[in-house]
C-alpha cells in the first residue's frame, strides 16, 4: 500500500498508510479498537465499496499493478483476494456447495473436476477428514471451528494469491484457534497472507511481520521478532506490555 | 521511568524482583568485604558466619527463579517486560556465584589462619575492594537502568584482572623463595582467583544490564588484563 488515506464520509479514517505486505509470509495487523486495521483489510478488496459514503486514495499495488484503478474487474480482484470474517459465514448450503458455489461463478468445471477441487479446497483447510462423509450435510450443521475452517477452504478453493483474516479466531474457542494458526502456517508458503488480530499472543505468534496502528496512523512496521523483543516506538512497547490508556 | 501498567499488580511483582536483585546485589557486596576482613584480621568466626551467610542467597535466587517462572506463565511479558525478567533471571545466578567465591574465601581464610602470617596478604584486600566496587556499581546501574554505567563497569574489570596477575607473580616468587611459605600462598593464589571471577561476573550481569536497556547484546571484545595463564617465573631471573 503506498501513501492511502481513507473516509467515512469526511472522516479520515485512515492517514497516508504505506506498508508492504510480503509474498509467502504472514503480516499481522495489531492496535487498539478503533485504529482503523479492520478498515485497511477491507481496502485491499474493496469490499468497501459495498457501502456509500467510503472511500479510499493512494495505491495498493498488487504485483505492480493499482487495484484502487477505476475499470477493474471487481469480482475477478475478489477471487484473487479472499476474505475471512471474524464471525463464521457459511452459506445456507452443503458443505460440498459451499466450497463449489465460488468456483461455479468463475469457472465452468466438469463435475468430476469439480470434485477434486472441493477435496482439494477441504483437503488445505484441514477439514477434509472431519466432512468427508458428510458433504451433503449443511454446512451450518458444523462446529463454529470447523464453520471458520469452511469459511478458510470457500476462500482458497478459488485460488487466490492473497488471503485476508479479520481476526479469524477471535469467536473460537482454543483449540479451534490452534488449529486456524496451524493452517495459517501452511497456507502461508501458498499465499500472501494478512491478518487483523486484538490477540497480541496470536500475532506474536503467527506472523512474519507485525504492523502496529494507532487512530488511522501505521506507528511501526517490522519483523514481528524485533516488534515483541524490543519495538523501535515507545507507543508501540506501550500497547504490548500493556501500558496503554 | 517508564509509565505503569494497567495492572496494578503486574507493576508490583516486577518489582518485587527488581529488589530481590537489589538484596542480592548488597549481600554480595557485605560478604565480600567481611570475608577480606576475616582474613586481614585472621578471624576464623567472622570467617565461617560469611561461609553460613551464603545460605542465604541461596534462597534468595531460588525464591526469584519461582516469582519470574510466575511472570513467564501467568503475563505473557513482551519486550521491555519480557528483557526485564530475562535479565533478572541472568543476575540473580550471576550474584549467587559471587556470593559462592565471597564464602570460598572466607573459608580459606580459616585454613590461611593455621599458616604464620604472609606478606602477599595486604595486596588482596586492594583487589578486594574494587571487586567490590565493581559490584555495588553494576547493581547500581541495574537499579537505575543506566547503560552506561554498566559499560564503564564492564571496562573496568581490566584493572582486576591486571592485579591478578601481578598478586599471581608475587605469589609465585614467594613459594620459590621458600617452601614454607607454599600452603599460605596456595590459599591466597586461590583466594585472588575467586575475586577475579567475582569481577568477571560482574561484567557479565553489565552486559545483562546492557541488553535490558537497549535489547542488543553488548559484542564488543571485553578487554582483559589476566595474562597469568601465559606467566612462567623463572628461578633464574630472580637471582639478580
Amino acid at each position: 500500500m503506498r501513501n492511502v488515506d481513507f473516509f467515512y464520509d469526511s472522516f479520515r479514517a485512515l492517514k497516508n498508510i504505506s506498508v508492504p505486505l510480503n509474498d509467502k509470509r504472514v503480516t499481522a495487523f495489531i492496535g487498539p479498537s478503533g485504529c482503523g486495521k479492520s478498515t485497511l483489510l477491507r481496502i485491499l478488496n474493496r469490499i468497501y465499496e459495498l457501502y456509500p459514503g467510503q472511500r479510499a486514495t493512494g495505491e495498493v499495488l498488487v504485483d505492480g499493478e493499482n487495484i484502487l484503478a477505476a475499470g477493474l474487474d471487481l469480482n475477478l480482484l475478489r477471487a484473487k483476494i479472499g476474505m475471512v470474517f471474524q464471525k463464521p459465514t457459511p452459506f445456507p448450503m452443503s458443505i460440498y456447495d459451499n466450497i463449489a458455489f465460488g468456483i461455479r461463478l468463475y469457472e465452468h468445471p466438469r463435475r468430476s473436476e469439480l470434485d477434486d477441487r472441493v477435496e482439494s479446497a477441504l483437503r488445505r483447510a484441514a477439514l477434509w477428514d472431519e466432512v468427508k462423509d458428510k458433504l451433503r450435510q449443511s454446512g451450518l450443521s458444523l462446529s463454529g471451528g470447523q464453520q471458520q475452517r469452511l469459511c478458510i477452504a470457500r476462500a482458497v478453493a478459488v485460488e487466490p494469491e492473497i488471503l485476508l483474516l479479520d481476526e479469524p479466531a477471535s469467536a473460537l474457542d482454543p483449540l479451534s484457534t490452534q488449529r486456524i494458526e496451524e493452517l495459517i502456517a501452511e497456507l502461508k508458503s501458498d499465499y500472501c497472507i494478512a491478518i487483523v488480530t486484538h490477540n497480541m499472543q496470536q500475532a506474536a505468534r503467527s506472523s512474519d511481520y507485525t504492523a502496529f496502528m494507532y487512530l488511522g496512523e501505521l506507528i511501526e512496521f517490522d519483523e514481528t521478532e524485533r516488534i515483541f523483543t524490543h519495538p523501535a516506538q515507545k507507543q508501540t512497547e506501550d500497547y504490548i506490555t500493556g501500558r496503554f490508556g | 521511568m517508564a509509565s505503569e501498567h494497567i495492572i496494578k499488580s503486574y507493576d508490583e511483582e516486577l518489582r518485587k524482583l527488581s529488589n530481590t536483585i537489589t538484596e542480592m546485589g548488597g549481600l554480595a557486596e557485605s560478604q565480600l568485604a567481611t570475608a577480606i576482613d576475616a582474613v586481614i584480621k585472621r578471624d576464623s568466626e567472622l570467617a565461617a558466619s560469611v561461609v553460613e551467610g551464603d545460605a542465604k542467597v541461596d534462597q534468595l535466587q531460588r525464591d526469584l527463579d519461582n516469582l519470574a517462572i510466575r511472570l513467564l506463565a501467568l503475563r505473557q511479558p513482551m519486550a521491555r517486560d519480557l528483557r526485564e525478567i530475562f535479565a533478572a533471571l541472568k543476575i540473580a545466578s550471576d550474584l549467587e556465584r559471587i556470593c559462592d567465591y565471597a564464602a570460598n574465601v572466607a573459608k580459606r581464610a580459616i585454613a590461611l589462619n593455621q599458616t604464620p602470617p604472609v606478606r602477599p596478604v595486604y595486596a588482596l584486600p586492594r583487589m578486594a575492594h574494587l571487586a567490590e566496587l565493581l559490584v555495588k556499581d553494576v547493581i547500581d546501574a541495574y537499579v537505575a537502568h543506566d547503560a552506561e554505567k554498566s559499560y564503564a563497569v564492564w571496562t573496568r574489570d581490566a584493572e582486576l584482572d591486571e592485579m591478578y596477575s601481578s598478586l599471581f607473580r608475587e605469589l609465585l616468587t614467594y613459594m620459590m623463595e621458600d617452601p614454607r611459605n607454599i600452603s599460605a600462598c596456595t590459599h591466597l593464589l586461590f583466594m585472588a582467583k575467586n575475586i577475579e571471577r567475582i569481577g568477571d561476573h560482574a561484567t557479565n550481569i553489565a552486559e545483562d544490564v546492557y541488553y535490558l536497556v537497549h535489547g542488543t547484546p553488548l559484542t564488543e571484545a571485553r578487554p582483559k588484563g589476566d595474562q597469568s595463564n601465559l606467566e612462567i617465573v623463572n628461578p633464574a631471573r630472580r637471582a639478580e
